[in-house]
Parts: C-alpha cells; sequence; structure tokens
C-alpha cells in the first residue's frame, strides 16, 4: 500500500482548518444574531413601539453582510471534502453526505429564500407575518448548522452505521440513530448557544460605542439591555452545555478529554486537582509545571467523587491489543477481498471494531504492509503505533483552556452590564462601556478555540477509532496543495477585510442613517444625544 | 373568528406536546435547546419592555 505523502495530508489538514476557522468567523454571528433579530422584532410587535422595528432593521443589515461572506466561506468547505480528502469521502460518503446535502437544502433554500422576504418585506407583509419569517430565518440558520454538526459528530461518535466490506465502505443503518446521535444533540445545542454568546456581544459591544459617544442612546440603551439579558442567560447555557459535551468525550472519546486535562497518568480520586495551567510537552510525555486546584477534576469530568479518569499512558498501553486485533481485522479484509471466503469474513467480523487501529499501523509496517507482517515484526510495529493514539496535547489542553477562561469572562461581562442596564446606571461605568466594545471580537475567538480543542483532540482519526487521517486525504502534489492553500489564504482575507470595513462603516454611520423603507415620522426618529425617553414612542 | 383561533391555539399546543413527548425522549437535548431559546427570546424582550416602563415613569434621562 503506498500512502499518501505526509506533507499532503499536514497542507490539507492546514488548508481545512484555515478555511474552518475562517469561516467560523462568521457562523456564530449568523446562528445569534437572527434570535435577537426576532426578539427584537417580537418586542416590536407587542409593543407596537417603532424604536423596536429599527432596532430590527438596523441590527439586521449588519447580520445581512455577515450572512453573505459566512455563506461564501462555507461552500468551498463543502467541495473541500471531494478535492482534498477523497479518500475519506470515499470511506465516510454514505455517512457524511446525506446531513451535508440537508444542510444544503437548508442554508439554500429555507434560509436564503426567507433571508430574502426578511429585508425586503417589511412593506409587503404584516407585522405578524414578518415576525414569523424573521424566526424563520433564525431557525434556518440554526437547522444549517445542526446538518453540519451532526455529521461532524458522526465522524466523532460514529453511530448508526456500519462498515461494508464487500463496498469497503461505512454504510447506514439508522438514520434516526445518526440525528439523535447523542454527540450531535450536545455539539448543536453548545455550539448554538456560543453563537447567541458572540452576538449578545457584538450589540452589546456597538450599543456600548454609541452610549459612550453620546449618540442614538434610546436605541443603544434598548440595544445593550436585549443583548446584556440575552449574554447572560445564552452565557450560562453555554458553559453548561460544554459540560454536557465534556461528558460525551469522556464516555465516547477517553483520549481527548485526558488530552484536554493535560492528564499523562490515570487520575487519583477524589484530590486529583484540575490543572488551570502547564507546560505539556508531548516529546517527553509529561508537564512541566502545572498549577491547578485540589478535588476538582474529578467530580467536573465524572459527576462523581471515585471514579479515577484513565491518564495518556494508560490509554496508549490499552491500545496493544487493539492494534494487534486491528492488524487482524486488516489481514482477513484484504484476504476476504481476494477470496470472498466466509471464513475470511468471520475472522474480520471479529475484529472488525478495531479495524482503524490495523489501518493506524500501516504507517509503521515493512511496506506499509500490515497483511504480511513476521511475528518477530509484529511487536515492533505494536509499540511504534501506540504513541500514534494521541492527539497534540499541547494544543488540545490550551485551546480548552483559552474557550473556558473566555466563557468565565463573558459570565462575568454580562452579569455586571445586565446590572448596570436594569439600574440605568450605564452612561456612568465608562469602563464597563469600554470593556464590552473592545470584548465584541473575544466570543468568536472562543468558539474557534472550541472548535480546535474538538478537531485536534480527535486526531489521529477523521473518523473515530475507524479511518485515520493519514488515508483520508487525497493524493495531491505539494505544489497543487501550496497553490491552492494561497489562494484560500488571500481570498479568505480579502472576505475578512470586506466584512470588517462594511461592518465598521455600517455600525459608526448608526441606525439614523440606515435607509428605512418605510419612514417614521419626525417625532419617532431615534438618535443623537437630543432624543429622550418620549422618542422611543 | 375566536372558535377559529382557539382551534388554531389548540392544534399548536397539541403538536407542541407530541414534539416534547417525543423529542424530549429521543432528542432530550434539542429539546432543551427549544425551550431554552425560547427562554432567552423571551427574557430578553422582557428586559427592553422593562426598560421602556422605567423610562416611562422616570423623569431621568439617563441610560
Amino acid at each position: 500500500m503506498d500512502l499518501i505523502n505526509p506533507t499532503v495530508v499536514d497542507l490539507s489538514r492546514f488548508q481545512f482548518a484555515l478555511t474552518a476557522l475562517y469561516h467560523f468567523m462568521f457562523v456564530p454571528l449568523t446562528l445569534g444574531l437572527t434570535f435577537m433579530l426576532a426578539a427584537m422584532e417580537t418586542v416590536y410587535v407587542v409593543t407596537g413601539r417603532k424604536i423596536y422595528k429599527e432596532m430590527a432593521q438596523f441590527w439586521g443589515k449588519l447580520f445581512g453582510i455577515n450572512f453573505a461572506i459566512g455563506v461564501a466561506t462555507g461552500i468551498t468547505m463543502e467541495f473541500e471534502f471531494g478535492t482534498n480528502w477523497s479518500m475519506y469521502s470515499r470511506f465516510f460518503g454514505d455517512m457524511f453526505g446525506t446531513p451535508l446535502a440537508i444542510e444544503g437544502l437548508m442554508a439554500f433554500f429555507m434560509e436564503s429564500t426567507f433571508v430574502g422576504l426578511m429585508f425586503f418585506g417589511w412593506d409587503r407583509l404584516s407585522k405578524q407575518a414578518h415576525l414569523a419569517v424573521t424566526y424563520l430565518v433564525a431557525l434556518g440558520s440554526n437547522l444549517s448548522a445542526l446538518w453540519i454538526l451532526i455529521a461532524n459528530a458522526s465522524m466523532n461518535v460514529p453511530e448508526g452505521a456500519h462498515f461494508d466490506p464487500d463496498t469497503m465502505r461505512m454504510q447506514f443503518d439508522s438514520f434516526v440513530h445518526v440525528v439523535f446521535n447523542p454527540d450531535a444533540q450536545s455539539k448543536f445545542v453548545h455550539t448554538s448557544v456560543a453563537g447567541y454568546v458572540s452576538a449578545a456581544l457584538f450589540v452589546m459591544g456597538i450599543s456600548a460605542f454609541y452610549i459612550l459617544r453620546g449618540q442614538h442612546k434610546q436605541f443603544a440603551a434598548r440595544s445593550f439591555r436585549m443583548a446584556a439579558l440575552f449574554g447572560i442567560i445564552s452565557t450560562v447555557a453555554v458553559i453548561t452545555l460544554g459540560d454536557v459535551l465534556g461528558r460525551m468525550d469522556y464516555e465516547k472519546q477517553p483520549t481527548k478529554i485526558a488530552a484536554i486535562e493535560g492528564l499523562w497518568h490515570t487520575s487519583k480520586p477524589p484530590y486529583e486537582p484540575w490543572i488551570l495551567a502547564a507546560l505539556p510537552d508531548d516529546a517527553k510525555q509529561e508537564n512541566h509545571f502545572e498549577i491547578g486546584v485540589p478535588f476538582v477534576l474529578t467530580p467536573l469530568i465524572t459527576h462523581d467523587f471515585n471514579t479515577p479518569i484513565t491518564g495518556l499512558h494508560e490509554l496508549e498501553d490499552a491500545a496493544g491489543p487493539r492494534i494487534q486485533s486491528g492488524i487482524e481485522a486488516v489481514s482477513a479484509l484484504r484476504r476476504y477481498g481476494e477470496t470472498h471466503q466466509q471464513a475470511d469474513l468471520d475472522v474480520f467480523q471479529a475484529h472488525e471494531a478495531d479495524m482503524g487501529f490495523g489501518f493506524l499501523a500501516t504507517r509503521h509496517a515493512p511496506g506499509q504492509d500490515v497483511t504480511t507482517l513476521s511475528a518477530e515484526a509484529l511487536p515492533q510495529v505494536i509499540e511504534a503505533t501506540k504513541p500514534d493514539i494521541l492527539p497534540n496535547v499541547f494544543v488540545t489542553f490550551w485551546a480548552f483552556r483559552l474557550m473556558v477562561f473566555l466563557a468565565l469572562y463573558f459570565f462575568a461581562l454580562f452579569a455586571i452590564s445586565s446590572y448596570v442596564s436594569l439600574k440605568n446606571r450605564l452612561e456612568r461605568n465608562r469602563l464597563l462601556l469600554r470593556l464590552c466594545l473592545w470584548s465584541i471580537p473575544l466570543p468568536i475567538l472562543a468558539t474557534e478555540f472550541g472548535w480546535i480543542t474538538a478537531e485536534a483532540g480527535r486526531q489521529p482519526w477523521t473518523v473515530f477509532n475507524r479511518l485515520p487521517t493519514f488515508l483520508s486525504a487525497s493524493t495531491h502534489s505539494v505544489s497543487y496543495m501550496l497553490f491552492s492553500l494561497a489562494g484560500f489564504a488571500v481570498l479568505y482575507s480579502i472576505f475578512i477585510a470586506a466584512e470588517l470595513y462594511l461592518m465598521f462603516k455600517f455600525a459608526r454611520l448608526g441606525p439614523e442613517a440606515h435607509d428605512t423603507p418605510q419612514t417614521a415620522p419626525d417625532h419617532l426618529h431615534l438618535g443623537g444625544a437630543a432624543s429622550t425617553p418620549a422618542a422611543a414612542h | 373568528m375566536s372558535l377559529l383561533r382557539m382551534a388554531g391555539l389548540a392544534i399548536v399546543l397539541v403538536i407542541s406536546l407530541l414534539f416534547a413527548v417525543f423529542v424530549g425522549d429521543q432528542g432530550p437535548w434539542y429539546f432543551s435547546w427549544v425551550i431554552g431559546t425560547v427562554m432567552i427570546i423571551l427574557i430578553s424582550g422582557a428586559g427592553a419592555i422593562l426598560l421602556d416602563a422605567q423610562m416611562d415613569s422616570s423623569s431621568e434621562k439617563e441610560v
């Protein structure tokens, strides 16, 4: 078996990481802003106060800029599965393709149709009908994310599928199992609500900017209040739902959870500290220093005080028998492919659960072929393969911590902001307003760290315990990968620059410059330092 | 008209209950997302309406 050039695999990974992280700069705002718009418009329909319509229209314009660029950056990723990850698509396409296709339908048909109605329907639809459209946009954008996350979860916890030795690919057993995969559920709620946090801080930060400048005060105060309350509940939810996701990783991906916690050896409950900061050394397989809080790790991960958490060394040792069993599975599969004898199929099925570990060993086998291993070479190949089951601990550990520290900061910021807003004392707390303004990019950063934790922690697999990453890429040349990578980097940087330019431009102009199709009477106009509470009516 | 509205609301109620029973059992976290999102929207909206009430009843112009 000829392995794919490792440089091509690394470049394919880097390109996907780059495009995914670029794309995910836009996604959280879309997920959250749509529901914030729905909340503002709901208040407009309930109270009849036009200021809330102006709010929905102004923030809707910023949402529109973000939405357009978000969709554009997402499309390329769908093609990347075919161009750069063809071996993966061949192996897992049946499982991955279906949710991806439904996501396409959601994004392009439902979401895009209703986005058009939302923007251009203010004068053409009744208030209630327009509100329904806004809710459908919110639902559509979040359901789009749902299908992508279902696809992602099926790679992390491949349930509802089996490997077919005749077609050499994973095939559907149960669509319901795929949709209701517990990993998909916990991933979706955590990711979606993280988007709410991003949108809340975006609205709060820009509103703080207006209050600092003494502009659009009534508009900004209402936007700030709604965003602060939206944000505080969302932050509590995102932390809680993160714990749910952590439980899922503990049960299904023990290597990821051990890497997240920098846990090289099995924990000693109940004392085992939760490491706040450390310097994990992947080469030496140890932490150079640790600052931890005792008695926290065990209940945090296991929700009790007695259960030990398996460490990376022990997980590595436990992988030995699975690698040996996997080699037998791959060998039986090869024989079955040639002979189609039931006896070979029986051997394969007995070891099928470990097949991925056999694939993982190919890198270390002479001639990259585990099916012809001699009895003398087998132990060496197993020993050489064992460290491969571990993800990069340094990256996983720190990406997780940065996400968690940011989430705790958001909790404090939203809590204080909600309190100050409820007391109508925003203008006196200029430091808080500045903090809100400068914190706008942080939730996006936190979601990026979340994805790095999830995906770096999943390595060395594309399909967990089934298909290693180094066997998943396409057989491109290095120059092809470098050229396409440079193209993506340039194109996406232009997208980011365009987004930032438009966002800054329209945010600076503020709601007064918003081109309202149905202009409110003069006394309803918002803004300026001269605006009064009465102007909100 | 009010009978039609009642019937419409009753249908929504039945669908909601069926949704709660089925999704609550099969997909508890999906169900929590629906309930949680509705709650977040309502509390956020209530905060805005409270601000209106505060502004209406106060002569202060500070926000």
